[in-house]
């Protein structure tokens, strides 16, 4: 009863911070300085008057401005995102629904690699605590996340481009395949996996290694940090000294009660880790020629595609508010003690 | 003034800094921090103080007219430490050119954040009721926007620049601010000098910035000095993406952006710019996990 009101809370909470977003975008994109209709299309807006007349009346743009909130809230919730000037003209929920399954591709396999390094080194170091691993473990961390994607995404390009040259460092596939058609769940890799393509979702995961990997490593001290610090605090608490007593190895006692009790508190920087990967995905597709929403919403940047920036802005943060919310239910459920009051 | 209330910790603000200053200096690596720290903010004051006067502190100048220019594409040299870019530039000069913005800008954004956080967060704690649930509401949709997109979105429609970047990030970022001082407001609100200043018929508003505030300060630095490390790395990431300082004045993350298509045949361009964001950030890294270290924080 009370989780269920905690989570009606908790969803109203985000729903209504995803209404805030669109919002602060709506009342953003009426302050860009000049014609709206010229802001929105390019410059060259004049050149095409069809298409602005289109936009006048699809935004109704002569209207006064709460029939426009009101029109943008309603196509907003309604998936129309607007269209795209860089991308020729094409509705902006498209081309969204093409690359955001490229950059959940890369985000899921980094987040993997986040939880394996992250955990892995965490245990090392909690294990190992105050002794020479501990401390070349931390350098590490503090290294990878004292550091912005793109200088990593930088250093893996040059290595693997100039010396290790085993890994590809571009693209979503080799240009000599053919993406898979139709398709079917969006995802290109698990398209080809269930058509039998076998050689694509290989070649195309491969391409996946080197940027998820980037991620990765600028993440992973996020898990390593908490993973050890409250391994370091559940290894002093009486149940442990109890599971010392009764005899345990010291093994036995690490694992078996040790480890599970530290989990809940990774459940928490779990959402900190996806906003990490996200906001990341930015740089290190742009980096990497990956053809994900990362990669559209930099180029849409820097070509002034403003409903684009709305829309892949607006798309992020709604993952990361979701993400925020499955969290914090996910911690309630784990820890009732401490939200539910 | 505050030592004649009963109860009321001495020394006010001034003790408050210098047992932050211990914390600091206690271990190994939050020393190595600070020392990386301090190198950093001295360069920055140096060369602000260079651009205020028009001096060109700057072993070469960082956006030299193009007769002025020395050898495209060196590789580091004693001459040029960093090398030169494709238009001849030095690269070093360029990096210390766009210390004071990329660096300042931590201790800009960061410091508006305590101010903003700690008179909602200290009101909020000292007040309680109504006003405490309203204005810890409010903090909570704040915190969870994105600071990263919310900023890249006023800069693509404000325009860049570090005046609209600041901007951005400090509307964003004082939310923890608000939570940590309410926390720690909370915990003096029913102190025996808070109430000898109420009854003496002293406003909130005065018993905030007098009493309060000055008693939660400690925290709040130490947060606050951990916290400037990662606006330098979000503003990097800004800069990056082209909403930073208007070419050619440079910025750390533009220049790795800019060379970034030189990476196959002259790599240290875009790789030293990284490499400097990197230390500046590192310093506080350090300096955080020495100090929390210390402090039994894990």
């Amino acid at each position: 009863m009370n989780l269920l009101r905690f989570l009606l809370r908790r969803l109203a909470f985000a729903v209504f911070v995803l209404f805030c977003v669109l919002t602060l975008t709506f009342v953003l994109s009426h302050l860009i300085p000049g014609n709206v209709i010229q802001a929105w299309l390019g410059k060259e807006a004049g050149l095409y008057p069809a298409v602005a007349k289109l936009y006048i009346a699809k935004y109704h743009l002569n209207d006064p401005i709460y029939v426009q909130y009101v029109y943008y809230l309603s196509g907003m919730l309604q998936g129309n995102l607007g269209i795209s000037p860089s991308r020729g003209f094409v509705p902006v929920s498209s081309v969204i629904a093409q690359t955001l399954p490229l950059t959940l591709q890369i985000v899921f396999l980094a987040f993997v690699m986040c939880v394996v390094l992250g955990l892995g080194l965490g245990i090392l170091a909690a294990r190992y605590h105050n002794t020479w691993v501990d401390t070349l473990i931390r350098i590490f961390y503090l290294g990878g996340y004292s550091s912005p994607p793109y200088f990593i995404g930088i250093v893996i390009l040059v290595v693997s481009s100039l010396y290790l040259r085993i890994l590809p460092t571009g693209g979503e596939y080799s240009p000599l395949l053919v993406s898979p058609s139709p398709s079917i769940t969006g995802f290109p890799i698990f398209d080809a996996l269930i058509q039998g393509n076998f050689s694509f979702a290989e070649n195309a995961s491969v391409h996946l290694i080197l940027p998820a990997l980037t991620l990765a490593l600028v993440t992973f001290g996020v898990i390593t940090r908490v993973a050890r610090s409250s391994l370091l605090d559940v290894m002093q608490a009486d149940y442990i000294r109890t599971a010392r007593a009764k005899g345990l190895d010291e093994g036995s006692v690490f694992y078996r009660h040790g480890l599970p009790n530290a989990a809940i508190s990774l459940i928490t920087i779990s959402s900190l880790v996806m906003t990490f990967l996200l906001t990341g995905s930015v740089f290190v597709e742009y980096l990497f020629s990956y053809p994900g929403m990362g990669h559209y919403a930099f180029t849409a940047l820097q070509g002034s595609d403003y409903p684009a920036i709305m829309a892949t802005v607006f798309v992020f943060a709604a993952i990361i508010i979701t993400t925020n919310l499955v969290a914090d239910v996910l911690y309630a459920w784990a820890d009732p003690e401490i939200r539910l009051g | 003034m505050d030592s004649k209330n009963q109860g009321e910790p001495t020394g006010g603000i001034e003790s408050r800094v210098r047992g932050a200053w211990n914390l600091m200096t206690r271990s190994k690596e939050a020393i190595i921090g600070l020392a990386i720290i301090l190198t950093f903010l001295l360069t920055a004051i140096v060369m602000e103080i260079g651009a205020l006067l028009n001096i060109q502190l700057t072993p070469y100048p960082a956006n030299p007219l193009p007769n002025q220019t020395s050898a495209i594409l060196l590789p580091p040299s004693l001459v040029h430490p960093f090398g030169t870019d494709n238009l001849g530039r030095d690269v070093f000069s360029r990096i210390l050119a766009a210390t004071p913005y990329d660096f300042m800008i931590g201790f800009i954004v960061v410091g508006t954040a305590v101010v903003i956080g700690g008179l909602l967060g200290g009101m909020a704690g000292l007040r309680g009721g109504l006003l405490d649930e309203f204005l810890m509401r409010f903090t909570d949709i704040f915190f969870a926007l994105p600071v990263l997109l919310i900023a890249i979105v006023i800069g693509a429609i404000l325009g860049g620049g570090i005046t609209n970047m600041s901007i951005a990030l400090m509307v964003t970022w004082w939310p923890p601010y608000a939570r940590l001082a309410r926390g720690e407001s909370l915990k003096v609100a029913h102190q025996n000098y808070i109430e000898a200043a109420r009854l003496s018929g002293q406003k909130s508003h005065r018993i905030l910035v007098r009493h309060v505030l000055p008693n939660i300060s400690g925290t709040m630095l130490v947060y606050a000095t951990l916290d400037i490390g990662t606006v330098i790395l979000v503003y990097s990431g800004l800069t990056f993406l082209g909403l930073g300082n208007r070419p050619p004045a440079p910025d750390w993350g533009q220049m790795v952006a800019a060379y970034n298509g030189y990476l196959l045949t002259d790599p240290w361009l875009a790789l030293i710019p990284g490499l400097v964001i990197s230390m500046g950030v590192i310093g506080f890294s350090l300096l955080g996990d020495g100090v929390k270290d210390t402090l039994g924080i894990r």
